[in-house]
């Protein structure tokens, strides 16, 4: 409808069923909450601080890349080499030399670099090159992943023990994992504020509107990728750092989850419309309902099912509420 | 027709170039095994691209990724009813294509009537299928061999020619009718192009392109099958190769992602010389980290000539990934130029 849906603009007079229904939050925060219950049931230690912090780290790389995953879907576009791109990112980290290049803080370093170098290639292809982003960031994502196994053609390398260690870590109290996406979440609340995210968001939600409006849409595109491929990249740190090695394959399985994610928190693939927090909220389901088909002890053959069914169901609902909001 | 042809015959040309770089740099590389063995992997490159043709043209940002999962079910299925006996292959094949169509119809639903977008709705119901299908043989442990007369079919050749790629011409055959030449084919390509004018002109949008998923679902089911007898038995991921394959070819091929053009000719020579290519990159024992590199730089290029060819990259930028209203779509024209 207008042009800047799912940001609380008219915050005085809309009262907060109305907001959250606006928002297009409703289905995910709902699933969310049968997967807490569900987890609550099967666990019951699951609100216990170590669970908690557990549970954190392990959803955060996730979470990071999902929420990348929403800024790019927010500006009309869509990528799909993310996961390999964590994999390509996980192997640079893991064949560096750890002690060298000043210590953890040069490979992070290293790993930055390499996001931005990605990020902006896929940026340049699709917002200046004008190619159709589902089409070409399927021919990086091939390029990424060759490249990361000509790094390190079998899982091997070393992520130094002060990365790991600082991810498993507490500052001021609060676990890192924890810090990180307040951070990361943080920092899209303050871009949302301001012209570059509301550039984002208007290009996504109406490109020709928005040309007209004179926001320049190629350098608007590209932003959006480099923010997104800022949050890959803590994202593969945040894997590295568990998994303290390299592995060419391991980021596979999360650009079709970051997808997943995206939709079920409610953002538009048309763009446009929804925010980061629902990716968040999509993440969490994902990683809440592997939870639960592990505590609940569903063999393995049921999970894919499982899994597929409510990724439907979330489809389900989405369709649901969006021909009551039309 | 000109045209038409054009691209076919560059992407023959291609290949040829390519059997003959190979037959240069590892002599019998164009020997007459070597190629009618690449004809006969073309040939299930081809037909899933078929799928993708098909839904590609039905427009709305059409893609079905769920063509693996119906491939898997569709060889999962045949060799589970067939049990490796000839007489009951047909009725195997039927079974396997009917449960690979009703996948696709679902798809189909989703994306026509409840509006999902094609990416996530074919996603999504590959999960399910993929999660039941392992769930299924779980329960059941159904046999998995081919049958003998499935294996001749998938395999061996008959005159020289290998029997699945006769399969295929005759596909492919009715596929360029069905799709250039046939009413049906004349309302899908409409329904893509426009599908505003394609409904006051009077075609069913809803039900042409429930009918393009449910096609799909049936062809990919059918290439599942006919794998089965390539391979010898059917297994878990048998179609997963080919989730993404089938897409860059049939984008090499022609079909344009914003709908209304199924150019199958060019998109059975795209299946060729992709075919081609990774051979000559495997024969030159370039390792799969190359092979992906090639792969997407390949794909990166012939996005980039589809580009350039249609001129004018700003209008392009202007009319960028869709949602699949009909409005939308009318207005998405590539010459929408305008300053500013």
């Amino acid at each position: 409808m207008s042009a800047v849906t799912g940001q609380p603009r008219t915050r005085l007079a809309v009262a907060p069923w109305q907001a959250l229904r606006r928002s297009g939050l409703g289905p995910g925060l709902l699933m969310l909450l049968v997967v807490v219950s569900l987890n609550i049931a099967l666990q019951p230690d699951f609100f216990s601080g170590s669970s908690l912090s557990g549970n954190i780290a392990t959803f955060a790389p996730t979470i990071l890349i999902c929420v990348a995953q929403a800024v790019i879907v927010l500006s009309r576009e869509l990528d799909l080499s993310l996961g390999a791109g964590v994999s390509l990112i996980n192997c640079v980290m893991a064949s560096l030399p750890q002690d060298k290049l000043g210590g953890p803080l040069g490979v992070i370093a290293v790993a930055v670099l390499v996001a931005l170098l990605l990020g902006a290639v896929n940026g340049l292809l699709v917002a200046y090159a004008g190619l159709p982003s589902l089409v070409a960031t399927f021919a990086t994502g091939a390029i990424w992943f060759g490249l990361a196994l000509t790094i390190m053609p079998q899982p091997g390398g070393v992520i130094s023990d002060a990365i790991g260690d600082g991810y498993a870590g507490t500052l001021l109290g609060i676990p890192v994992p924890l810090l990180i996406i307040a951070v990361a979440m943080a920092c899209w609340a303050l871009l949302a504020r301001h012209r570059a995210g509301r550039r984002i968001i208007a290009v996504g939600s109406n490109p020709e509107a928005a040309a007209v409006a004179g926001i320049p849409l190629r350098r608007t595109k590209l932003l959006a990728y480099l923010v997104a491929w800022m949050l890959v990249c803590l994202g593969a740190i945040a894997i590295s750092a568990q998994t303290m090695s390299g592995d060419p394959r391991l980021g596979q399985s999360y650009t079709l989850a970051s997808v997943a994610a995206v939709v079920i928190g409610g953002v538009s693939l048309g763009g446009g419309r929804g925010t980061p927090w629902g990716a968040l909220i999509g993440a969490l389901v994902l990683g809440l309902v592997t939870n639960v088909i592990y505590f609940a002890g569903i063999s393995s053959s049921w999970q894919e099912f499982v899994k597929g069914f409510v990724i439907v169901a979330a489809l389900g609902f989405m369709v649901l509420e969006g021909r009551r909001r039309a | 027709m000109n045209k038409h042809l054009a691209r076919p015959l560059a992407l023959i040309g291609v290949a040829i170039l390519l059997l003959l770089v190979g037959q240069i740099l590892m002599p019998g590389f164009l020997s007459l095994g070597q190629v009618s063995n690449q004809l006969k992997i073309a040939a299930f490159l081809g037909i899933f691209g078929l799928c993708q043709t098909i839904v590609i043209a039905a427009g709305g940002q059409g893609l079905d990724l769920s063509v693996g999962a119906s491939a898997t079910l569709g060889g999962i299925l045949g060799a589970a009813l067939m049990q490796g006996s000839n007489g009951l292959t047909a009725p195997a094949l039927l079974a396997a294509v009917a449960a690979g169509g009703l996948v696709g119809i679902v798809n189909g639903v989703g994306i026509a009537l409840m509006r999902v977008p094609p990416l996530v709705a074919t996603l999504a119901i590959a999960s399910v299928v993929d999660g039941g299908t392992i769930l299924g043989v779980s329960i059941v442990h159904p046999a998995n061999s081919a049958s003998p007369l499935l294996v001749a079919i998938g395999g061996w050749a008959s005159g020289g020619v290998p029997n699945i790629v006769i399969v295929w011409a005759v596909l492919g055959a009715i596929a360029v009718w069905l799709l250039s030449a046939s009413a049906w084919g004349k309302r899908l390509t409409a329904t893509g192009a426009n599908p505003l004018a394609a409904l006051l002109s009077g075609n069913h949008v809803t039900g042409i392109r429930i009918a393009a998923y449910g096609l799909s679902g049936a062809l990919a089911a059918l290439a599942g099958f006919l794998l089965t007898g390539y391979v010898g038995q059917a297994f878990f991921g048998l179609g997963d190769p080919y989730i993404l394959t089938s897409v860059v070819v049939a984008v090499i091929g022609g079909a344009t992602l914003a709908g209304g053009r199924a150019p199958y000719a060019g998109v059975a020579a795209a299946a060729i010389m992709m075919t081609v290519l990774v051979s000559l990159l495997t024969a030159l024992a370039i390792g799969e980290a190359g092979r992906q590199i090639i792969f997407g730089l390949v794909l990166l290029g012939f996005l980039a000539l589809d580009r350039m060819m249609k001129g004018s990259l700003r209008a392009v930028i202007l009319s960028r990934f869709r949602t699949p209203t009909p409005i939308a779509a009318a207005s998405s024209a590539p010459d929408t130029s305008r300053g500013g």
